[in-house]
């Protein structure tokens, strides 16, 4: 249903029909909100790539495959656009060999804190903090396709298709997220 | 099966893609490794644990990204759809500005002016009176000869091509052209003869 609604609005909004375009911002901003909020932990950037995301799709009509979802094109173009942030950021930590490792010696410390502010973070519970920080200290790749996964609950096919990669690619990489959360939670909680 | 094997088992099966028979094998790995259990158990956690933790506590997008959004789009939608035609068939578009070059620069040639113009290698013999060129009685042109927009009178020889362009041709007895005589009129005959000369040109070069 959702996808039919989508394929209408998407053939309306190449026509130029600037309603139909703005009923697909609607039906999307917050989930590309969210996606960006969780990859870069910061309001302003999410607010940005959320407009970059749009704009582009506005003015790549053109490249837009009909064959394939909407919703695959703009959460491609909103983690490329996530994930080149994250790359632009001044130091980055390699955490793979410490994934490959079998004991996680602490990556994710050396990682700057987000921008929540201290009230929220009061309300966060000790469980979550920990698991966003933990979040937050995967490097890029590993940290799109969890974020896809337990975010947008997208299956590992969807994953795939949106990153353009293999699915024996993202499954390796949902277990070695997995087992890497696993690790940072072992001491605190269970 | 070891340790190693069915952790990786595990991560199938909390991706819901763990066959029944893997299933069982595994199953039957947990009844006898305590520390196995305890590694699934903490994983499933971990899976519930992000599903929840992920999704909690995230702000909602400002309310005014929709309105920023469209205060942004670029306005020349008009223009891009002819633009999109071009893309889409290059080759066309190319022979069309070819043709359209073409047609363009022949026709300004053509409508140039009522002047005079007298092309050939060898112009010292021609006389000229008025609108009309002549070439007079026991001189021979060398090479080709040219008129635009005159009247032209042969009495002598011409020992190449003679093209009178918007003009008539006039031949005494006496005259002898040893290649082409070519009257030309009409726009559409002068297009071609642009289009073979240019050919024929690029062709000899």
């Amino acid at each position: 249903m959702a996808e039919h609604m989508d394929t209408r609005l998407v053939k309306l909004a190449r026509k130029g029909n600037q309603g139909a375009f703005a009923e697909l911002v609607e039906l999307y901003k917050d989930k590309i909100f969210h996606l960006a909020y969780r990859m870069l932990s910061n309001r302003h950037e999410a607010e940005d790539i959320v407009q970059e995301a749009f704009l582009r799709v506005y003015k790549n009509w053109d490249r837009y495959d009909e064959n394939q979802k909407f919703s695959t094109w703009i959460y491609r173009i909103a983690t490329n656009l996530c994930i080149d942030r994250l790359r632009k950021r001044k130091p980055t930590y390699s955490l793979d060999a410490e994934l490959n490792d079998q004991d996680g010696t602490d990556g994710y410390t050396l990682v700057p804190g987000d921008e929540r502010t201290p009230e929220t973070a009061y309300l966060l519970s000790e469980t979550q903090t920990t698991i966003h920080q933990a979040i937050d200290g995967l490097p890029a790749k590993y940290k799109s396709v969890m974020v896809l996964r337990y975010l947008q609950e997208l299956s590992l096919q969807e994953i795939a298709d949106i990153l353009k990669m293999p699915v024996t690619t993202v499954k390796t990489r949902v277990h070695r997220g997995r087992e890497f959360l696993r690790k940072r939670l072992e001491h605190k909680l269970f | 099966m070891d340790c190693k094997q069915a952790a990786s088992l595990m991560h199938e099966y909390l991706d819901h893609d763990l066959p029944e028979d893997q299933a069982l094998g595994l199953k039957s790995h947990l009844d006898i490794c305590e520390a196995c259990r305890m590694k699934l158990k903490e994983l499933e956690q971990t899976d519930m644990l992000l599903f929840a933790a992920v999704k909690s506590s995230i702000p909602s997008a400002p309310d005014d990204v929709l309105e920023r959004i469209m205060s942004k789009l670029p306005k020349q939608r008009k223009q891009q759809a002819w633009l999109r035609w071009v893309r889409r068939h290059p080759a066309l578009t190319a022979a069309a500005m070819f043709l359209l070059v073409m047609i363009f620069s022949s026709l300004s040639l053509w409508q140039a002016d009522d002047q005079l113009i007298v092309k050939g290698a060898d112009l010292d013999q021609v006389r000229i009176e008025g609108h009309t060129v002549i070439v007079p009685e026991g001189t021979a042109i060398a090479g080709d000869l040219t008129i635009e927009n005159g009247n032209t009178e042969v009495y002598g020889e011409v020992k190449g091509n003679l093209t009178v362009i918007d003009g008539s041709l006039y031949q005494a007895s006496t005259a002898k052209i040893a290649g082409d005589a070519k009257t030309i009129d009409q726009a559409l005959d002068w297009i071609w003869y642009r289009i073979t000369n240019t050919f024929s040109e690029v062709a000899y070069r």
